[in-house]
């Protein structure tokens, strides 16, 4: 799984061999206000030292690819994009991510009322309903247009 | 001046009002912006192999060659990533927030004034993070606001993130944060993202947040309100 983790992220092991601990990741992370201690630097020693990552990590449930770590890291490191990478080698997305490939995959482009109607169930279910008196602001109609794509992959 | 323009998978449905105050404001300038053919999703930050963004966003490069070096691409996520896969920089991309300078907007006509009137300009984190893809002056929208006589607040909460990302998968912790910057907030919340918008718009009570091209037509006379 490791090795899957840094062949999406392009970064290499050794990489992660400058982190020496300083948690200031940690110190800077926006989860820290969601009242959830996290310390970042976990996940990155766990992918040095060739360990299992712990999936129930709660970065891989609650980080808002903010990049607060990154500016703050001495070294940069993209810690959002290691978080992601895992998550996906893991196959650890949630149904947004999942619609969103799904559409992109369909028309190259994110149709906004395919998302909504494949998460229709999800968003009742959550409550999100109650917000569309503030949302009317952003419905608008057009059909979908379908765009090529021609990546390798 | 000519510019490819990039609007993005949002732009031409919930952020159609932040699309349409970028197109007025450019053409009020006497720029032309002229869409990208067949642009593509750029995979904004729902994608874990870097690869797979890096091509999207080369793919809507190669569509933009034959228009214009210069791009602008008004979402931050989207202009993130072109920014990101132009790695030989033969294209300039820029998100419209970098380019409102002083200067630039010299030729913007203005109408009204902002005196008495306060604001909290919010940033958030894309535009400003990370180093390599972020926007070269974060005052710019406070810059605006105080040359007009208009009032600025917010200076704490500007970067802070409003938990946009995690909007349809944890809705609380989008709440929390979103929450924290509303109310650290005075008068009207100027952003310039549309994940922003929807984030704040959602969880404020009656607070109003505001795109800054919605600000920048207020003054210019094209709008009767903010």
């Amino acid at each position: 799984m490791n090795e899957r983790v840094f062949e999406l992220t392009g970064y290499r092991r050794e990489d992660f061999s400058v982190c020496l601990g300083c948690k200031i990741c940690a110190s800077v992370c926006t989860v820290n206000d969601l009242a959830i201690n996290v310390n970042p630097q976990d996940i990155l020693l766990s992918l040095f030292m060739g360990k299992a990552v712990d999936k129930a990590h709660p970065l891989f449930r609650y980080c808002t690819n903010c990049y607060q770590c990154t500016n703050a890291c001495p070294w940069g490191i993209r810690i959002p994009e290691v978080i992601r990478a895992v998550r996906e080698s893991l196959g650890m997305e949630t149904l947004f991510e999942r619609v969103f490939k799904g559409s992109v995959g369909i028309w190259g482009r994110v149709y906004e009322p395919y998302i909504f109607l494949k998460t229709g169930l999800f968003l009742a279910r959550e409550g999100y309903l109650r917000y569309m008196p503030r949302w009317t602001g952003y419905m608008s109609f057009h059909l979908p247009k379908k765009v090529k794509i021609k990546t390798g992959s | 001046m000519e510019f490819a323009y990039y609007p993005g998978c949002s732009l031409t449905g919930s952020a159609k009002k932040f699309d349409r105050g970028v197109r007025k404001i450019f053409s009020m300038l006497g720029h032309t912006l002229v869409d990208i053919p067949d642009w593509n999703c750029c995979g904004a930050f729902e994608y874990g192999d870097k690869r797979k963004l890096m091509e999207l966003s080369g793919e809507n490069l190669k569509k933009a060659r034959d228009i214009s070096k210069d791009i602008i691409a008004p979402c931050p996520a989207c202009s993130r990533n072109l920014k990101e896969s132009n790695e030989d920089s033969v294209f300039r991309v820029y998100n419209p927030i970098e380019l409102f300078t002083r200067e630039f907007l010299s030729g913007l006509k203005i109408e009204r004034d902002l005196k008495g009137q306060i604001f909290t300009p919010y940033y958030g984190c894309v535009l400003l993070r990370p180093k390599e893809t972020a926007i070269p002056d974060s005052n710019v929208m406070e810059g605006f606001v105080t040359n007009l006589g208009g009032e600025t607040a917010g200076e704490k909460i500007k970067d802070r993130c409003c938990g946009g990302s995690q909007f349809f998968i944890n809705k609380w912790a989008t709440e929390r944060l979103s929450r924290m910057i509303i109310e650290k907030s005075k008068g009207i919340i100027l952003v310039f993202c549309p994940l922003c918008h929807m984030a704040l718009t959602t969880f404020s009570k009656d607070e109003r947040v505001v795109y800054f091209t919605d600000l920048l037509l207020y003054v210019a006379g094209e709008r009767a309100h903010i």
